[in-house]
């Protein structure tokens, strides 16, 4: 409207510390996104200081790497169609049928385990279940010798993984929908299945597309269910990149690999950009509407609905019972005699793990939360003319497959000008560039809620742009400064695809241990492992919850946000 | 509490223009001169679009003019940020920091100030009450009703006691009720306090309940500042009759005009009224009439037939059909007879007093 065109506003255009503040972030941007990315390129079109493409034709003409390309890409298609359907599918459930409240926890927490554990805690889980000793196909079955390894169990690990991101993508735009479209299309006579094919599926169709790139780049970007659970006649990228490098010490092959992943990610970022930035139809109400619209729907399709749900929850909740119980008994599937010894192991030996893992997780956290918070509201409310570029690159390091970031880090910060090779700060960079775009989203979201009369009422009383920004614009977005709290601390408990390039004697991560763990078939401490990591996860977590609550209260909840 | 002594505002020559997609300069507002007089409260009145918002923002602060001077009182404020410009402005939007109590909310441009506890604490309960809120301080604003919340932006922007208040369509969120309510609240407060303030609306009856003056604002320029009377009755031009009130627009051409006196042939129909001025016969003109000046009756010089009744209550509205005319025509207080109903043929009296007439285009 005319404000909107009117509204350059005066901001504190002429404020100083705002171009510091942009000028301190793109200078952390051009060193720890654009260089190593750089770096990465650099090394794989040179040889010996010359520009050359040998090495690129030489893998692009290696019938193995081919493959590992072709593999991924087709995994990464299936990984994401079977995870889209299953996030569709909880979503549709959450929000179209009158679910008990339990059962409705039940389906939150089973969708929220996934998003918490070390990303091959399924894969654990699996080789528990239907490995050559597991519980479903030694003694449920009696199979000898059952292979877990291959197409199938991956899809299926990774399709577990990830189809809580298209549940938390897809469920507030179903509510949506709900509202009053849909009762708009039966008011005017439509049948069940014709409203959900004119209206529901249509409208869900952009959200739909988007749950699915955004699975798919996971599943591209997946390094560890691929190294546990693949075997040898499935390669894909990230793994070959991975084993090119420490395998073979081919630091060049392993970033030519990687290269190839950057394809697809790049198109599938540019994709969901696209996707995203198009107006949409549905906008998202403050208030919640009626649920009167799920008597709309025949009971028995309510019963198969919630029973496909209950049947996936249930299915999430017997793998991590499974790997609680591999790591308390002696040897699983061998002696079932209970026993604390994985834990006395990780708690002796794997100290130095958790130490570290620990001291950088916590030094990540309140460094990425802050980054976020300031990119965010560099991004959401400062008009600058380097914006939407500063945006992009943000987001670039988070939209790559940790492989790539992961060997860029390796190649660009090895040696001066800048060595950061085995130290703690390698691994906390790549953490706070890597993470913290969920903080960055959330508080331009936020702020898109905080009307800017709000800041402009702060001014009109007389307060100065930064006690403005303090006083009442840092209170506001506090929950988003939380949010990228948490996120940081997950992802650097349960990362590893770009970090196991960046571990070193001095510093060292529980993922790193927990995969060496699987390699020597000690499969005790790594479930042990794994489970100290949740705990830690839902501890932390839910900690930040507890103060992000007694800071802010219940009169921030976002509908207040809209003034 | 009232303020220690009022300032006028005076805008010279002020215009704001934008870069449009197209890299055109587009004018939100040309050049327009006002003087507000010290402790009045003058209403900016027009359709959306018009630039009243943009000239308030202006007088604020939220906007630099692209061209042109702005003074509070003595003081050059053009170039003076918001926030030491010293004025309280109230939002449509109210725009409450909703993570601070009522309390915090009116207590937030004292401590900006520095002011002390006991001051602050003394100011609040004050200002609470005197807009009808005491008691209230501990709520947060979404505990509060529409009205609720709009007391609490104006005893927020009152309490640090401006120099200059500014309201931008304060009432547009509220129920009709509410909204006559809390005008005359405003009405109330602003006379109790003799604060300069400025108004803006494009509810023409609100400006007129309210205003010491209005400034009627049409594609960024003042057509007419004066009082809601003036403007009723003597509008200046056809925009301004249009906007305030109803009015029937009646285009002829001048049959006669003689001594203070003009007759206008209306698609055939003759319109004799009283006109200081004199017009050449030939003349296109459009006449504005107003609906409650024409006469409706069983019999009339004009005859005439009913298309559409509307039962207002305190009034009536009519549109009868005279020949090629449409007429709209209102019929007040509360008769004894049943009034007319549409195809009823009725008798039409066009006032020969209170018509205005421009030249098209005007």
């Amino acid at each position: 409207m005319k404000h909107a065109a009117i509204r350059r506003g005066r901001t504190g255009a002429d404020d100083p510390l705002r171009w510091v503040v942009i000028g301190g972030i793109w200078i952390l941007l051009f060193l720890f996104v654009l260089y190593p990315l750089a770096c990465l390129i650099g090394r794989a079109f040179t040889d010996d200081g010359h520009v050359t493409l040998a090495s690129v034709a030489a893998t692009l003409t290696n019938p193995n790497h081919l493959r590992a390309l072709r593999n991924s890409l087709i995994l990464a298609t299936l990984v994401a169609a079977v995870g889209t359907l299953a996030g569709f599918l909880f979503a549709f459930t959450a929000e179209r049928t009158n679910l008990r409240r339990g059962v409705r926890r039940l389906l939150d927490f089973a969708a929220l385990l996934p998003l918490i554990s070390p990303p091959f805690t399924t894969s654990i889980a699996f080789v528990f279940s239907f490995g050559p000793r597991g519980l479903i196909t030694h003694d449920l079955l009696g199979l000898q010798n059952a292979q877990v390894y291959g197409w199938n169990s991956t899809i299926a690990a990774e399709a577990l993984t990830y189809f809580p991101l298209a549940f938390l993508a897809l469920r507030p735009l179903i509510a949506a929908i709900g509202s009053d479209l849909e009762e708009a299309a039966y008011s005017l006579g439509g049948s069940r299945w014709q409203v959900f094919r004119t209206v529901t599926l249509p409208l869900s169709l952009p959200g739909l597309a988007n749950a699915f790139l955004l699975l798919f780049a996971a599943s591209l970007a997946d390094f560890a269910t691929p190294l546990i659970l693949a075997g040898n006649n499935l390669p894909v990228l990230p793994t070959d990149a991975f084993l090119q490098i420490t395998g073979m010490f081919d630091l060049k092959g392993g970033a030519v690999l990687s290269l190839l992943l950057l394809v697809p990610a790049a198109l599938v970022f540019f994709a969901q950009r696209h996707l995203v930035g198009r107006r949409s139809y549905v906008t998202i109400p403050g208030k919640g509407g009626g649920r009167s619209q799920a008597a709309r729907l025949a009971s028995w399709l309510r019963y198969v609905l919630w029973g496909a749900c209950i049947a996936v929850a249930a299915f999430i909740a017997y793998l991590y019972a499974l790997l609680v119980y591999a790591s308390s008994v002696v040897a699983f599937g061998a002696n079932s005699a209970p026993t604390l010894e994985h834990y006395r192991v990780i708690f002796t030996e794997g100290v130095p793990a958790i130490k570290d893992t620990l001291i950088i997780a916590l030094i990540s956290m309140p460094l990425g939360g802050l980054y976020g918070v300031v990119v965010g509201y560099l991004v959401g409310r400062m008009r600058f003319a380097t914006r939407q570029a500063l945006e992009i690159v943000s987001m670039i390091n988070y939209a790559l497959p940790g492989t790539i970031v992961g060997i860029g880090y390796l190649i660009a910060f090895n040696d001066a000008p800048i060595a950061l090779t085995g130290t703690a700060a390698i691994i906390i960079a790549c953490y706070v560039f890597r993470y913290s775009p969920t903080g960055i989203r959330t508080t331009v979201a936020l702020l898109q809620q905080v009307d800017r009369s709000i800041e402009e009422a702060s001014s009109s009383l007389g307060a100065s742009g930064l006690t403005t920004f303090r006083r009442v614009t840092l209170p506001l977005i506090l929950p988003a400064f939380f949010a990228g709290l948490g996120t940081v601390f997950i992802r650097a408990m349960t990362a590893i695809s770009a970090t196991i390039f960046l571990v070193s004697i001095n510093w060292t991560l529980i993922t790193v241990r927990i995969l060496e763990n699987m390699t020597e078939l000690s499969l005790g401490p790594a479930a042990a492992f794994s489970v100290f990591v949740i705990a830690v996860v839902v501890v932390v977590t839910g900690m930040l919850d507890f103060a992000l609550g007694r800071m802010t209260g219940a009169h921030l909840r976002p509908s207040a946000l809209r003034s | 509490m009232s303020a220690p002594t009022s300032v006028g505002i005076t805008l010279r020559q002020v215009s704001a223009a934008f870069r449009s997609p197209e890299g055109d300069d587009v004018f939100a507002v040309r050049s327009i001169d006002l003087k507000v007089r010290p402790g009045e409260l003058l209403t900016l009145l027009g359709p959306s679009g018009c630039g009243k918002t943009t000239t308030l923002r202006m007088i604020a602060g939220f906007q630099d003019p692209s061209a042109g001077e702005i003074r509070i009182g003595d003081r050059d404020v053009t170039h003076v940020p918001a926030n030491r410009r010293d004025i309280g402005f109230v939002f449509q939007s109210y725009a409450l920091f909703p993570h601070l109590t009522v309390y915090d909310n009116v207590a937030y441009g004292l401590r900006i100030r520095r002011k002390q506890v006991g001051e602050i604490q003394a100011a609040v309960d004050g200002v609470l009450s005197l807009v009808g809120l005491q008691g209230l301080g501990k709520r947060f604003p979404n505990e509060l009703s529409g009205g609720q919340q709009q007391r609490v932006a104006l005893a927020r922007a009152i309490v640090i006691r401006p120099r200059v208040l500014l309201f931008d369509e304060p009432l547009s969120n509220l129920d009709a009720k509410l909204r006559v309510e809390m005008r005359t609240e405003i009405q109330r407060l602003q006379r109790t306090l003799g604060i300069t303030t400025v108004y803006v609306t494009h509810d023409q009856e609100e400006a007129m309940a309210i205003s010491d003056r209005i400034a009627v604002m049409n594609k960024g320029r003042i057509d007419q500042l004066a009082t809601a009377e003036e403007l009723y009755r003597r509008p200046a031009t056809a925009f301004v009759a249009r906007f305030l009130g109803r009015a029937n627009m009646l285009d002829g051409v001048v049959r006669d005009s003689e001594a203070g006196r003009l007759t206008l042939d209306v698609k055939g129909s003759a319109l004799a009224f009283a006109c200081h001025k004199a017009y050449p016969v030939g003349t296109a003109l459009c006449a504005i009439v107003r609906p409650e000046n024409i006469g409706i009756g069983k019999a009339g010089p004009l005859h005439g037939e009913v298309v559409n009744r509307m039962y207002l209550g305190e009034k009536t509205e009519y549109v009868v059909r005279v020949a090629d005319l449409m007429l709209q025509i209102v019929r007040y207080g509360t008769s004894e007879d049943v009034g007319f109903s549409p195809g009823e043929r009725v008798g039409v009296t066009l006032p020969s007093t209170g018509v205005h007439v421009f030249e098209p285009g005007e």
